[in-house]
């Protein structure tokens, strides 16, 4: 299986705070990935990276081979942990913009916007400005604009942070059904369960270092451990630093 | 800059789609019809008071102690003469009449007194109307026409004047070539605002790290700075449009001086650097109002930059007589060279003629290459600043970061 991603000795600093340091990982095409680590590991910092917010401090970021860029080819979608969109529009007038910037036509961007506010219940609300909805509701738009073009590679930072049971059990869904197109995923996730569930390899990350980088079973076979929980607490101990997590 | 137009279409619809935006459009062209309102209901006021007291509608008495007011013309308007000043006072307090004037002996020395009715505070004017009236109509009887003209300051002259042998008129010629400062004006005062604080909006609506992996920041921010021009030429047609129709159905009820357009001379290189001066300020000051957006957290942060960029701009005017008297002062040199100042002075010296070729060709390349340098360093800013939600980023970080 090919690379879609390659992340070579990547280090990134800030001030004089290194944030990350040397790190390197891969992910294949069509694979489902989970990137983990405590708050502050630097898990946010390599993605930003990785798609060309943050400029490296060292090392070699690539999507599809080379440095990520907007019309470098690649269909990106990305749910980034900092949730937000315009509050003063409409679901639908903002859901529209970003597909039409995605490259869909006004009319396809309609057409994709309305079957999945229907999917999602929200339809009845598409010409509602959107600070006139609920956290959650949000949320699940700006996951809507982040699929609503097919994506080939899907960036999820944190993406069920916010829902409740319903809604996690609906965002599941949809990233499975990528999976099964044959979308890559690479997903943040401080939830073990869904992790073990759903990714095939994984990285953890602690102080900026790859801690742990393999399949769930060989991570878990490395450290000799049950569960992802059981290697994410041997990592991070049981103190202050695994209840950030 | 495949997405340009759906960036400018989306920035365009959304401010149209604010009241804000209208407040502030349809402000200036109310407040234009308003003062015009005022001029033509007071003219209407003064003729329908003369028109009343032809008819009676309108009673009044005067005493004339100067002797100027013409019988003829009070006995023409069916005005009585009162017995004293304190009859006809007290005949105004009692409701007998609506008005009664005093003019007094020395007109050079004391006031006419105006008694009357109230009918509103803009129809007690005419009663001020009416004595002036009377009295100019009363001495103009007595002089020919054309002292009367003289008199009225209604004298007409005109006036040519010479340079390198061919009819040149200064004031004409700056027409032109001045249409760009009331445009540069115009366009800072209204959206300084906008520019500044629709930079910070992405990243106060956390919405940015979404749009710049989907969108180029400088596609971004041309098509930002292409809305925002777009919205000044719909404001414009806001100001322009109620002028002009003012202009062409009550040009004569408003006594509007006559302007002909075609009459006015068309100096080319004066106006194409003037349309030079203006778009390359416009982008420099564009330029350093997305950088300070994407320095700061909030718009509100970012709001307490406009009244410092408003003194950089237009504090020169305070100097403006010193820019047409002593162009070749230190002092106005400096202002008109460095960028930030630069502006005014180059566009008022372009429109009078006096900025020499030496200081049009330096001025123009500073702001050129300053423009560019701020443009760069925004695009950059907007880029990695953005991403900083909470903070406000140095000098230090702006220029040195990466």
């Amino acid at each position: 299986m090919t690379n879609i991603l390659e992340v070579k000795n990547f280090s990134m600093t800030f001030g004089s705070t290194k944030v990350i340091n040397n790190l390197s990982f891969e992910v294949k095409k069509g694979e489902t990935f989970g990137f983990l680590g405590s708050n502050g590991s630097g898990k946010t910092t390599t993605i930003r990276a990785l798609l060309g917010l943050y400029e490296p401090t060292g090392g070699e970021l690539l999507i599809g081979g080379k440095p990520y860029s907007v019309d470098g080819g690649v269909r990106l979608g990305y749910l980034p942990e900092e949730r937000g969109l315009y509050k003063k529009e409409s679901v639908l007038d903002t859901m529209v913009y970003f597909g039409q910037l995605k490259g869909l036509s006004r009319q396809d961007a309609q057409q994709v916007s309305m079957d999945y506010l229907k999917r999602v219940e929200l339809d009845g609300k598409a010409h509602l400005k959107l600070d006139k909805l609920s956290g959650g509701q949000q949320q699940k738009v700006q996951l809507g604009i982040t699929i609503m073009d097919d994506p080939e590679l899907l960036i999820l930072d944190e993406p069920t942070k916010g829902f409740d049971p319903v809604n996690r059990r609906l965002l599941m869904d949809i990233i499975e059904e990528h999976q099964a197109k044959g979308a890559t995923v690479i997903m943040v996730s401080h939830q073990m369960d869904e992790v073990e569930r759903l990714c095939d390899r994984i990285i953890l990350l602690k102080n900026g270092k790859s801690a742990a980088y393999g399949t769930v079973a060989e991570v878990k076979k490395k450290y000799h451990m049950k569960s992802l929980d059981d290697v994410f607490l041997h990592v991070y101990g049981s103190g202050e630093e695994a209840q950030n997590a | 800059m495949h997405n340009l137009g759906t960036v400018i279409n989306f920035e365009i619809m959304r401010a149209l789609k604010k009241k804000s935006f209208w407040l502030v459009a349809l402000g200036f062209p109310v407040l234009i019809a308003g003062v015009f309102a005022i001029v033509y209901f007071s003219n209407q006021t003064t003729d329908q008071a003369a028109k009343d007291l032809a008819k009676q509608n309108f009673s009044m008495q005067v005493t004339d102690e100067s002797r100027l007011v013409s019988p003829a013309i009070l006995k023409a308007l069916k005005v009585q003469s009162a017995s004293s000043k304190s009859a006809g006072v007290e005949a105004v307090e009692s409701g007998k009449i609506d008005a009664y004037i005093y003019y007094p002996r020395d007109l050079t020395k004391q006031k006419i007194e105006v008694y009357g009715q109230d009918v509103g505070i803009f129809n007690n004017g005419r009663y001020d109307a009416m004595a002036k009236m009377l009295l100019s109509e009363s001495v103009k009887a007595t002089v020919s026409a054309s002292v009367q003209t003289v008199i009225g300051g209604s004298v007409q002259s005109s006036v040519t004047t010479y340079r390198d042998n061919k009819v040149y008129d200064p004031a004409k010629e700056m027409i032109y070539p001045g249409v760009y400062l009331v445009l540069f004006y115009l366009l800072i005062a209204f959206f300084s605002g906008q520019i500044l604080t629709s930079t910070t909006e992405e990243k106060e609506n956390r919405v940015v790290e979404m749009l710049l992996t989907t969108i180029k920041a400088r596609t971004l921010i041309i098509g930002k700075i292409i809305a925002i021009i777009g919205l000044a030429l719909v404001q414009a047609v806001l100001i322009v449009l109620p002028i002009l129709v003012i202009y062409l159905l009550f040009h004569d009820k408003l006594q509007l001086p006559s302007v002909d357009l075609a009459s006015l001379p068309v100096n080319v290189p004066r106006i194409l650097i003037g349309a030079a001066i203006f778009a390359l300020s416009f982008l420099f000051f564009t330029g350093f109002m997305v950088l300070i957006g994407s320095s700061v957290p909030t718009a509100k942060d970012a709001g307490q930059f406009i009244g410092i960029i408003m003194i950089l701009i237009f504090g020169p005017l305070y100097a403006v007589s010193l820019f047409i008297s002593n162009p070749e002062s230190t002092l106005v040199q400096a202002l008109t060279l460095i960028p930030f100042t630069a502006p005014i002075p180059m566009l008022l010296r372009n429109a009078v003629g006096n900025l020499t070729t030496w200081e049009t060709i330096l001025g123009l390349s500073i702001l050129a290459i300053s423009s560019v340098i701020v443009m760069a360093l925004a695009i950059r800013v907007f880029r990695f600043g953005v991403l900083e939600y909470s903070r406000k980023l140095s000098i230090k970080e702006i220029i040195s970061r990466k």
